[in-house]
C-alpha cells in the first residue's frame, strides 16, 4: 500500500501482567482499540511503550502481535532505536520480514558525536531496509543531538524511502526547519508533532501527531486534528488547551501516569517495569479527579 | 486600562553617533517605523541596545520618542533591568513621561527562582502603573523562563498585568501560559516575540513585537494580518520568509540588524560596545543572504 500518514497516529503503550511479564492478550485489545476509535496508524514501541525496558527478543514478539492485530486495516509503523545500532538494524530486518509497513529510528543514543554520524546512521538504516523510513528527532531528550533542515534535505536526496519525521521538539523554529527544507523535495514529506501539539504544527503545515494520550481519550484527539483540519481555530483551541493539560500530567514519569490513567479508563494495562514507577493509587486518585475536572470522564469510551 | 491592545508592535534600533544617541536619525528612524505599519513602538528592546544604555540615556531616549510621536501611536517601554528598584524607578519615569505600557523581562545575570520573579515584577508593575507586560525569553536569559504559577501568582498582584510576550518558540510551555492565563483573566494577551506568528497565533497570540520590523516591515505587516485573520495556509510563504530572515539575523544579533539596515539606505551608526561593528565580509554575505529572499525585494529603501 501507499503510506500515508496524516491525522492522529496512535503509539499503544506496552501492556504488562503483575510480575512485568508481556500481556499478549491485553496488548491486542488495545491495539485493536486504537484502530477502531480511529487511529489513522499504528507505531510501536516507542518511549511510552517502555521501548528501553524490554528484551529485543520481547520486541520481536510483540511487534509480530501488533502487525497480525492491525491486520492491514491501517498503516503499521515498528520503531527500532535502541542502545546498540546492531540491535537496531536487527529490528529493522524484523519489521520487514514481519510484514511492517514502515520502521521509525531515533538519532542513536548516549553517545555525543558529529552530525555527520547522524546522516550516516540514517543512510545505513534506510538503506538496510525497502520499508519506508520514519525519522524521530527529539533535541530535548537527546541533549542537543537534532536533525537540521539541511541535513533532512540530503537525506531525502539520498534515500528515497525517507518519508516522514517524528519531530519532537516543540520547537516552531526547528519544526518549521525541517518543514521547509522537505517539502520542496519531497511535497507529501510528513511532519509528524512528537505528540499531539496539534494546533501550532498543522498550522505550520504539519501532517498529524503521533498521540500521547490515545489511550485515554481517542475522542478529544480526533476531534482536535479535524477542527485543525478544517481550520476551526476557534474550537481547535479550546481542544487543544484540553489536551495540553492532560500532557501535562501524563509527561511526569511517562508513560507511568499514562497507564493508570487507563486504569480509570476501565482499560487497565498493567504496571510499569523498572525503574519507572507504577502509578500508586494516590496518583491514579489524583488523575481521576483531573479526567473529571476536564470533562474526560463523561465524553470518552469506557472499557474496552 | 485593560482596553490597551498590543497590536503589531516595532521594536526600532537604537542609532548612535560618537557623542551618544543620534536623535536625529532617531526621530525619522520612528517616522520610518510609524510610515510603515507599527501600531505601537516598544522601545528600547535589545534590538535597540537598550543593555548598553545608561540609566539617563534610556530615560532621555523614552522623553524624546513619546514626545516625537506625539500620541500617533503608542511606546511601549522597556525597563528591563538586573536590579528590582533600578527597574521600578524606570518603569515610573516611564509612566510620568507618558508611556502607554511597559515591558520587562527576568532580571539579568541573577538567575532568580520562580519567587523572586514574582516579587521582582510586581514591584516594577506597582512602580508604574500601566498595561504591563512581561517578556519570556529564555533563551537569551540563561534559560530562566516566567513559569505559569508565577504568571498566575503575578494576576492575583497586579491588576495591571496586561500579558506576556514569548520568545521560547516553545508549543508546550505557550499553550499552557495561555491556558491558566486566561483561565485567570480572559483578556489576558499573549504576545509572539518573534515573527513565527503562525504558530503563535493558532495557539491564541493576539500581537507581535518584531525586531525583523527593522528591515521587513512589509512582510512583517502582511505576515501579522494575514495571521490575525488565521488563514495560516496563505501565510505560509511570507512565514517561510520570515524564517529565513530570522535564521540569518539570529546568529549575527544586532550588529547584523544594524548592517542590514545601512544597506537599505538607513545608517543608523554602528553598535556600541561591547557589541562589533559587523566586519564587511560577514556584512556583505548577510547582504546577499537577504537580497535571496523574496519578500525583500519589495522592503522599503532609505527613510521615507
Amino acid at each position: 500500500m501507499t503510506l500515508v500518514l496524516k491525522g492522529v497516529m496512535q503509539s499503544p503503550v506496552t501492556p504488562l501482567k503483575r510480575d512485568f511479564s508481556p500481556d499478549y492478550e491485553t496488548f491486542e485489545k488495545l491495539v485493536d482499540f486504537h484502530v477502531r476509535t480511529g487511529a489513522t496508524a499504528i507505531s510501536w514501541p516507542h518511549h511510552k511503550a517502555e521501548s528501553h525496558n524490554l528484551t529485543i527478543a520481547e520486541r520481536k514478539a510483540l511487534a509480530e502481535v501488533a502487525i497480525k492485530t492491525v491486520a492491514k486495516r491501517v498503516p503499521i509503523s515498528i520503531h527500532v532505536s535502541a542502545l546498540a545500532l546492531e540491535d537496531t538494524f536487527d529490528l529493522a530486518r524484523h519489521a520487514q520480514a514481519s510484514d511492517a509497513d514502515a520502521i521509525i529510528a531515533i538519532t542513536p543514543y548516549f553517545w555525543k558525536y558529529p552530525p555527520e554520524a547522524i546522516y550516516g546512521h540514517f543512510v545505513r538504516l534506510g538503506t538496510s531496509i525497502d520499508l519506508p523510513l520514519i525519522a524521530y528527532n527529539s533535541p530535548s531528550y537527546l541533549a542537543g543531538v537534532e536533525f537540521t533542515g539541511e541535513m533532512t534535505a540530503r537525506l531525502i536526496q539520498r534515500l528515497p524511502n525517507f518519508v516522514a519525521m517524528k519531530e519532537a521538539s516543540f520547537n516552531s523554529e526547528k519544526f518549521f526547519e525541517i518543514l521547509r527544507a522537505a517539502v520542496p523535495l519531497r511535497p507529501d514529506f510528513a511532519m509528524i508533532a512528537g505528540v499531539e501539539y496539534l494546533l501550532p504544527s498543522v498550522a505550520l503545515g504539519g501532517a498529524g501527531s503521533y498521540s500521547s494520550a490515545g489511550a485515554i481519550c481517542p475522542n478529544l484527539c480526533v476531534e482536535l486534528y479535524r477542527s485543525c483540519a478544517d481550520e476551526n481555530w476557534e474550537r481547535a483551541r479550546e481542544l487543544q488547551y484540553k489536551l495540553s493539560q492532560l500532557w501535562l500530567i501524563f509527561r511526569d514519569q511517562y508513560p507511568s501516569s499514562l497507564k493508570g490513567g487507563c486504569v480509570i479508563m476501565g482499560r487497565p494495562v498493567g504496571p510499569t517495569r523498572p525503574p519507572l514507577p507504577t502509578a500508586s493509587p494516590e496518583r491514579i486518585k489524583f488523575i481521576e479527579k483531573r479526567l473529571d475536572e476536564l470533562g474526560i470522564l463523561q465524553t470518552e469510551p469506557h472499557g474496552w | 486600562m485593560t482596553a490597551f491592545k498590543f497590536g503589531l508592535v516595532h521594536a526600532p534600533l537604537t542609532p548612535f553617533s560618537e557623542s551618544g544617541v543620534d536623535y536625529e536619525r532617531y526621530g525619522r528612524l520612528l517616522d520610518f517605523h510609524m510610515r510603515h505599519g507599527a501600531e505601537g513602538l516598544a522601545l528600547p528592546m535589545h534590538a535597540g541596545e537598550s543593555v548598553s544604555l545608561t540609566a539617563e540615556e534610556r530615560q532621555a531616549l523614552v522623553e524624546f520618542a513619546i514626545s516625537h510621536v506625539g500620541g500617533r501611536v503608542p511606546v511601549i517601554v522597556n525597563v528591563s533591568e538586573a536590579g528590582t528598584a533600578i527597574a521600578a524607578s524606570l518603569a515610573a519615569h516611564a509612566k510620568r513621561a507618558g508611556a502607554s505600557a511597559l515591558i520587562a523581562s527576568v532580571p539579568y545575570y541573577w538567575t532568580p527562582p520562580q519567587a523572586m520573579l514574582v516579587e521582582h515584577f510586581a514591584a516594577i508593575g506597582e512602580a508604574g502603573v500601566l498595561p504591563f507586560f512581561v517578556f519570556n525569553s529564555p533563551s537569551e536569559m540563561s534559560e530562566v523562563e516566567i513559569g505559569s504559577p508565577a504568571v498566575v501568582n503575578l494576576l492575583d498582584r497586579l491588576p495591571n498585568f496586561a500579558g506576556l510576550i514569548d520568545s521560547s518558540l516553545d508549543w508546550q510551555y505557550m499553550i499552557e501560559v495561555v491556558t491558566v492565563a486566561r483561565a485567570a483573566r480572559p483578556d489576558f494577551q499573549f504576545v509572539s516575540g518573534t515573527e513565527y506568528m503562525i504558530s503563535a497565533g493558532a495557539i491564541g497570540a493576539t500581537g507581535l513585537l518584531s525586531p525583523l520590523a527593522s528591515i521587513s516591515p512589509r512582510l512583517v505587516r502582511e505576515l501579522y494580518n494575514i495571521c490575525r485573520r488565521e488563514s495560516y495556509k496563505e501565510a505560509y510563504g511570507l512565514q517561510e520568509d520570515a524564517a529565513i530572515l530570522f535564521r540569518a539575523l539570529r546568529d549575527v544579533g544586532v550588529p547584523g540588524l544594524k548592517a542590514a539596515a545601512r544597506s537599505f539606505g538607513r545608517d543608523c551608526g554602528n553598535p556600541r560596545p561591547p557589541l562589533p561593528a559587523l566586519d564587511a565580509a560577514t556584512a556583505k554575505t548577510l547582504v546577499e543572504q537577504l537580497a535571496l529572499v523574496h519578500s525583500m525585494k519589495v522592503e522599503p529603501r532609505g527613510w521615507t
